[in-house]
């Protein structure tokens, strides 16, 4: 049931510090939805609710610390609410993986936030899998295996 | 990641201003460029480009150079090129390109490769990168993985993989074996929450192929078997819902208290696919399905999130398979306490959802009711505007006073940021007092004057009519007298108090109008030394004063009210001064307003016995929805006739008569939209002689032209209807239209021509708003006229919006070909 169709790593400033597409969308349409969207959602207050009506969709946001989490998502199939669990899992990781994680930290490592999402979430955006201990157990896996290659080539 | 990298985003971040950011951005985009077309670049340079790559992607710059660079990566056998090269991939690339046919041996290979994460990689990128072709090649290659492995890791993305590739290509149904899916369902040594997730998506896939199957040459019919072999799910699926349900603490999958809320939506999602899917089979389990919910509501913690969240999936579930009513309500009362709750985006939810039961279940929503209310004060402004959709879905008459009290306390506390929300809301509250009859008009007259008050600067010029129908049709007439009497004091006090601001065009208009039509009833039973013929006069000329420049609607309305409450009055200084208000438009360059000018002055003439039967309080109006062949067959006037039948008739002809159909002109009277609705189709040989001569002179501008036409017509086929209006006029040719009806979303206009010399070959080209459609009849009686004759073409248009018409015509004159074109607006709009 879970499809969501895109999911956007913003700053306060509106910076754009990951972006996924579950969809095929073309650049320009990208970034519209990115424009329009941190112009909304930056201008949001805190308290209201973090569920946004766009366009022919829904999206859900969260924000932690200086970062907003956006999610386009398919309206009458997404549970809202369980986004917004989606999104915690999501950092839940980030923070397990790279220790009390930061915006630079997510900056420096994109690739590595990538792959954490990867892990996570797949194909149209459906939840693969729901735990963290998982997700960190495959990330380390993959990280000693390419720091393995790295020892190969050094030793050879 | 490389140092490079690592310095790249440090000089982007770095940058002073945003020149700097791009001339850095642009250099080194140029030089990946460059790099990336080095066949001899080693692949640990590669990679750093590539990374560098996917940094400018995060920046929103092209990328495309690069894409055929990760496919590369991928063909090497290291890990690490693979790693970033699938990464890269997936989000360099996208499902519509071509490029993806170069991933097909890659991907084939890597599926078969003996490094899990190999696999796996290669597996999330055939998820999501799968064209058809693609998802048809490899489908195979991933089933295996199905039958083969037991490693949990890589069957759930095996599992989602599949997902994919059936919705993809619905043909592999056939080729799906489901006992495969039935074995991992039942093997549990492998079966993680991971696998159960990936093992539910498969379902949905295949559920949602059979739900939304549309057959095609491709795919005559779906496996007709399969739907009987999934049934034996549903009981285990609910088996192990129940189970993941009540569990109690599970680290691994703890979500504040609740046990993997993830995977419970999942598969009360799953479920409630299978019974939107009609086998018998599957609705015998129904009512158990129903028992589990209920368990499922009762035993989850509605003060979580974690546990709001699979309330909401089982409201919506209910919702949505329409299942039995305690249910429902169980439903609506798990969503009130959302709304009773602090968590915006629960009321959210709440409000969303409701919104789509309240047909079913008006009564159980209704119960609510002080929650939804509450919600309109939220600061949210969508929930503000969720709880408004829904205060007006439930309002009925049994709680109308109550809602609008709370409605009318909402209003009272917005700001001009929420002009959306209150024209929202008038419009609805003015519909809703039309729907639901009222008792007590008292109460609803004192509602229009709040409303008016509080907001009257947002209210379309279509509501203030409504309201005016409404305050005309009021039967009590000292709630009348008392409503008037409040709205004039409290208009001639606004000097000292100020409470109604200048731009508050709603109230002014309503206060002229209701003073023109209702001074009598002021003055006769309680003048005083602020509501008096001297006040009420001095009133007219200082907002006639006040507008006369930016607001000639208000003007219009002034004339007539003054018009009417000359009649009204004894003084005879203060009708002089009427009289000098009325002259004074007399050179208007506002040709309405000069037009009515001109005519009032006419009148103002008249024998005072004459004037007054003309200038009668309205009669009772009622709005009707008319259809064309009631218009054509009712006599004159005949709804408002015969309620009051009382009325002099002339009073009709105030109303429609031939103002009705010269109302696109000079359409500026206090009428409209009463004339628009009653006038029309009256015909004139019913009307009255003294009121019809003397109104159509008065008011109906171009009614000269008509009545010659009409002469000069008898002979003729083709006769041109007294309402017809001229819309256009040349050497040859004049054009009248008549409006013959417009109601929801469509509209009937017909266009008559008529001769001044023998014309051939008519062509009438004519085109609409782009929101609507025209359809065209044929000329008749042909596209030929001599002098004098008429011919008739019919227009029906279908759509929403203003009707307006741009008309081109071609014809010959003479044997001479001639072309003009011309424009109108009709002030409907449909």
């Amino acid at each position: 049931m879970t499809q969501i169709k895109y999911m956007i790593l913003a700053s306060r400033q509106g910076k754009i510090r990951l972006m996924k597409w579950y969809i095929p969308l073309t650049q320009k349409e990208k970034a519209k939805i990115l424009r329009n969207l941190t112009t909304t959602i930056l201008s949001r207050k805190p308290k209201m609710c973090n569920i946004v009506e766009y366009s022919d969709h829904k999206v859900v946001y969260r924000r932690y610390a200086s970062l907003y989490f956006i999610c386009g998502i398919t309206a009458e199939v997404d549970n809202e609410l369980l986004i917004l669990e989606v999104i915690h899992r999501y950092v839940e990781a980030m923070d397990s993986y790279f220790g009390n994680v930061c915006e630079l930290d997510i900056i420096f490592n994109f690739s590595k936030a990538y792959d954490i999402l990867d892990e996570m979430i797949m194909c149209d955006g459906s939840i693969a899998e729901s735990s963290k201990k998982e997700i960190l157990f495959t990330m380390s896996n993959m990280d000693v295996m390419e720091n393995s290659d790295n020892l190969d080539r050094v030793l050879s | 990641m490389g140092s490079s990298l690592r310095s790249f985003i440090k000089d982007v971040r770095a940058a002073k201003t945003l020149a700097d950011e791009r001339s850095i951005i642009t250099k080194q985009s140029a030089k990946i460029r460059t790099k990336l077309r080095d066949d001899h670049l080693p692949l640990e340079r590669r990679r750093k480009y590539i990374q560098k790559l996917l940094y400018l992607y995060i920046l929103g710059e092209k990328t495309h150079f690069g894409q055929v660079e990760c496919i590369n990566l991928i063909a090497s056998d290291e890990f690490v090129n693979k790693r970033l090269g699938y990464l890269s991939a997936i989000l360099l690339l996208d499902e519509s390109q071509d490029l993806l046919t170069l991933l097909t041996n890659l991907l084939n290979n890597d599926l078969h490769n003996s490094n899990k994460f190999v696999v796996s990689l290669a597996l999330s990128t055939l998820g999501s990168l799968s064209s058809p072709e693609l998802a048809r090649d490899l489908f195979p290659d991933v089933e295996i993985i199905l039958k083969q492995v037991q490693d949990p890791f890589l069957l759930k993305k095996a599992l989602q993989c599949i997902a994919k590739l059936l919705l993809k290509d619905i043909s592999l149904l056939e080729i799906f074996a489901v006992e495969d899916l039935v074995a991992l369902w039942q093997n549990s040594a492998i079966c993680t929450h991971g696998v159960l997730l990936g093992i539910v998506k498969v379902l949905q896939s295949i559920l949602l192929c059979f739900i939304n199957f549309q057959p095609t040459e491709a795919v005559e019919e779906l496996p007709k078997d399969m739907i009987g072999k999934l049934v034996r799910f549903v009981p285990s699926l609910f088996k192990r819902l129940q189970t993941l349900n009540s569990k109690n603490f599970q680290p691994e999958y703890d979500v504040q208290g609740t046990c993997d809320p993830f995977l419970q939506c999942e598969m009360i999602y799953t479920l409630r696919l299978f019974f939107q899917i009609d086998n018998d089979e599957i609705n015998a389990y129904m009512d158990k399905f129903g028992d589990l919910l209920t368990q499922i509501a009762t035993n989850t913690d509605s003060n979580k999130s974690s546990g709001q969240v699979i309330l909401y999936e089982t409201t919506r579930t209910i919702f949505s398979l329409h299942l039995d009513q305690p249910l429902r309500v169980l439903g609506i009362n798990i969503l009130a306490k959302f709304l009773a709750g602090k968590d915006n985006n629960g009321k959210y939810v709440a409000l969303n959802t409701l919104l789509e039961v309240v047909p079913q279940e008006p009564l159980a929503v209704q119960r609510h009711r002080k929650f939804i209310s509450r919600c309109l004060h939220d600061p949210d402004v969508s929930i503000k505007k969720r709880a408004l959709e829904l205060t007006f879905a439930i309002l009925d008459a049994s709680n109308i006073k109550e809602l609008v009290n709370e409605l009318l306390q909402f209003l009272d506390g917005t700001t001009d940021d929420d002009s959306d929300l209150i024209v929202y809301t008038v419009d609805h509250l003015v519909d809703a007092f039309d729907i639901h009859t009222i008792a007590g008009d008292d109460w609803k007259l004192s509602v229009f004057l709040r409303i008016l008050k509080c907001v009257g600067s947002y209210i379309s010029s279509e509501k203030i009519s409504d309201i005016l129908i409404e305050i005309n049709n009021t039967n009590n007439m000292q709630s009348k007298h008392d409503a008037v009497k409040q709205l004039l004091t409290e208009t001639l006090e606004n000097e000292k108090t100020n409470e109604i601001t200048d731009d508050n065009h709603g109230w002014f208009l309503v206060t002229v109008w209701c003073l023109g039509e209702y001074a009598d009833l002021i003055l006769g039973q309680s003048a005083n030394n602020i509501v008096n013929e001297e006040s009420l006069t001095r009133l007219l000329i200082e907002l006639h004063f006040e507008n006369s420049l930016d607001n000639p609607k208000l003007i219009n309305y002034i004339l007539t009210a003054a018009l009417k409450l000359s009649i009204k009055l004894t003084s005879g200084k203060c009708i002089d001064q009427l009289r000098d208000l009325i002259v004074s438009h007399k050179k208007d360059s506002h040709l309405m307003l000069q037009v009515k000018s001109v005519q009032y002055e006419i009148l103002f003439d008249q024998p005072i016995d004459v004037r007054k039967s003309i200038l009668e309080t309205m009669p009772k109006f009622e709005k009707v929805v008319r259809t064309t062949s009631d218009l054509r067959n009712r006599p004159l006037g005949n709804t408002p006739t015969k309620k009051e039948s009382a009325k002099p008739d002339s009073l009709i002809d105030l109303l429609g008569g031939d103002f009705g159909s010269s109302s696109n002109n000079i359409n500026s009277n206090e009428n409209d939209s009463k004339a628009n609705n009653v006038g029309d189709n009256i015909n004139p040989e019913t009307t009255d002689a003294m009121g019809s001569d003397l109104l159509a002179d008065l008011l109906g501008g171009n009614n000269v032209n008509t009545s010659l036409s009409l002469n000069k017509a008898v002979s003729n086929s083709v006769e041109l209807p007294s309402q017809a209006q001229k819309i256009h006029e040349s050497s040859s040719l004049d054009i009248y239209s008549v409006l013959i009806n417009s109601e929801n979303g469509s509209a009937q206009i017909d266009i008559y021509f008529e001769a001044k010399k023998n014309v051939t070959d008519i062509k009438c080209q004519c085109a609409v708003t782009k929101t609507l459609k025209l359809t065209m009849g044929p000329l008749h009686p042909s596209a030929s006229i001599k002098e004098k004759e008429i011919s008739v073409q019919t227009l029906k248009i279908s759509g929403s919006g203003k009707l307006k018409l741009r008309t081109k015509l071609d014809f010959k004159v003479n044997g001479i070909m001639t072309n003009e074109q011309f424009d109108h607006k009709y002030d409907k709009v449909i």
